[in-house]
């Protein structure tokens, strides 16, 4: 009966579309709810899907959200072929040159010559230089070495075994490029520190240790020849007192 | 037909009229308190860590330099966590057999990070950069308070945005030399108001405009 009625027809119409918006909304919801939870929106903005430093992964094995570059990336620019300024050694170095040796103060047999280091600054020396030496020397070194290098720093008060001074003979007469060395590799007791000094300071400090080693014994030469700059002139007396040794200040 | 209201209901009616401004001042006051609260900002309240490091004994006892830890706050926006080998450079040699420091031995055993737990946690929505603050003269201790004081660190400030912004808006009372900036011992009171306002200018700081641009931050 209802189905023949006009009036019937039409109100059958109207549910159907009331059913379809229906169905429309359950839909719209189900979709704005499976965006909020489920598809990575999330409305928590303080703690974004994303990594910053030291952020814990879930998804790498390591828990590590920083990764490493791939075992022999170079970046551009860091192909790092200067092999003076990267590691201190000269260009052709016999592993099997002889080595003096020498007995240290406390009865050890110490290395005395350096045949494969070099002797001449890859960089220009300059008062900024030896500045950023001091500055940094004052951050990394003087834990162990103290302030002027005599290997009596606060760590070495604390129990750590004395490195030896930079003021006996041995040291005043080893290449700059032992220091490099020393820091990026490490030696004896003291670890490596190429983490956490970056090559152009090392030479830094390398320069800041030569002064030091001026201020302990003023009659020295100052020796910071530098190949690329000409700076092998020895310095006049004023100049060397300019070098400051208030490394213990902080 | 008798009266609706009791006499009484004009005392009710004017002193409602006075609570619902009193509760609207204590509940509005009550919200600014609970908002900076501790409980909220979590602000100085010390976090347990994996190993029990102590920053007083190490720099304010030894005085070791915060960048011989953290070393990358100079170039970089994370001020960097000390990989192991950091603590190994003395460790090895120094309490090398203390319990206390077999979760440092076996992360480098292992070849694992200690996992810190997180003191200073920003909102990510904020875009904050160590480097720059340390090179316009914003002291470690300004933000991070007496860290050489703090056996166990906590947050010093609330890292509300109002905080941020105060220093944003008149980064002059704030500031210190560049030589400075990892001196534990600065006060504030060691620069006068006119050497600071010349501090600004040496600096390069930009203006207020730009240092409280909403995409300075938020980008």
């Amino acid at each position: 009966m209802s189905k023949i009625s006009p009036a019937g027809k039409v109100k059958s119409k109207k549910e159907k579309v009331k059913s379809m918006s229906n169905r429309f909304r359950f839909a719209f919801l189900l979709l704005t709810f499976a965006l909020l939870t489920g598809c990575g929106v999330r409305a928590d903005m303080q703690d974004q899907p994303r990594y910053k430093a030291y952020k814990q992964s879930d998804f790498f094995s390591d828990h590590k959200g920083s990764r490493d570059p791939v075992e022999g990336t170079v970046a551009r620019g860091q192909l790092h072929d200067n092999k003076a300024f990267y590691t201190g050694k000269i260009d052709n170095p016999n592993l099997n040159a002889p080595v003096a040796t020498a007995v240290d103060a406390k009865g050890n047999t110490v290395i005395a010559s350096f045949p494969n280091d070099i002797d001449e600054f890859p960089v220009p020396v300059t008062k900024e230089l030896i500045d950023r030496g001091q500055e940094r020397f004052n951050i990394y070194c003087i834990v162990c070495h103290g302030p002027v290098g005599n290997g009596d720093g606060m760590i070495v008060r604390r129990g750590f075994p004395a490195p030896p001074t930079y003021h006996d003979d041995r040291l005043r007469n080893a290449p700059v490029g032992h220091f490099f060395d020393v820091i990026s590799n490490g030696w004896g007791k003291m670890n490596a520190y190429a983490y956490q000094v970056q090559p152009a300071d090392r030479w830094a400090i390398a320069a800041y240790i030569r002064a030091l080693q001026v201020s302990q014994n003023p009659e020295e030469h100052l020796k910071m020849n530098s190949k690329t700059e000409s700076n092998t002139a020895p310095p006049k007396k004023d100049e060397t007192k300019n070098v400051s040794t208030n490394g213990g200040k902080r | 037909m008798a009266q609706f209201f009791n006499k009484s209901a004009n005392n009710i009616a004017r002193i409602s009229m006075v609570m619902v401004v009193v509760l609207a001042g204590v509940g509005g006051f009550a919200f600014t308190q609970i908002s900076r609260s501790s409980y909220l900002t979590g602000r100085y309240l010390e976090k347990q860590q994996p190993v029990q490091f102590s920053h007083k004994h190490h720099v304010g006892d030894d005085g070791i330099d915060c960048r011989y830890c953290h070393q990358t706050v100079e170039t970089t926006a994370s001020a960097g966590m000390p990989s192991t080998q950091t603590c190994m450079n003395c460790h090895s040699q120094l309490w090398a057999d203390s319990p206390y420091l077999e979760p440092v031995r076996a992360s480098f055993r292992d070849n694992k990070p200690i996992e810190w737990e997180r003191v200073h946690d920003l909102p990510e929505y904020t875009y904050f950069n160590h480097s720059i603050h340390v090179a316009k003269g914003v002291g470690c201790s300004t933000c991070h308070g007496s860290i050489d004081k703090m056996p166990a660190v906590y947050q010093e400030n609330t890292l509300q945005m109002e905080w941020c912004i105060a220093c944003h808006r008149a980064p002059e009372k704030f500031i210190r030399p560049k030589s400075e900036i990892f001196n534990m011992a600065w006060q504030d009171g060691d620069l006068d108001s006119k050497e600071r306002d010349k501090l600004k200018v040496d600096l390069k700081i930009r203006s207020k405009e730009m240092m409280t641009s909403c995409s300075t931050c938020h980008r």
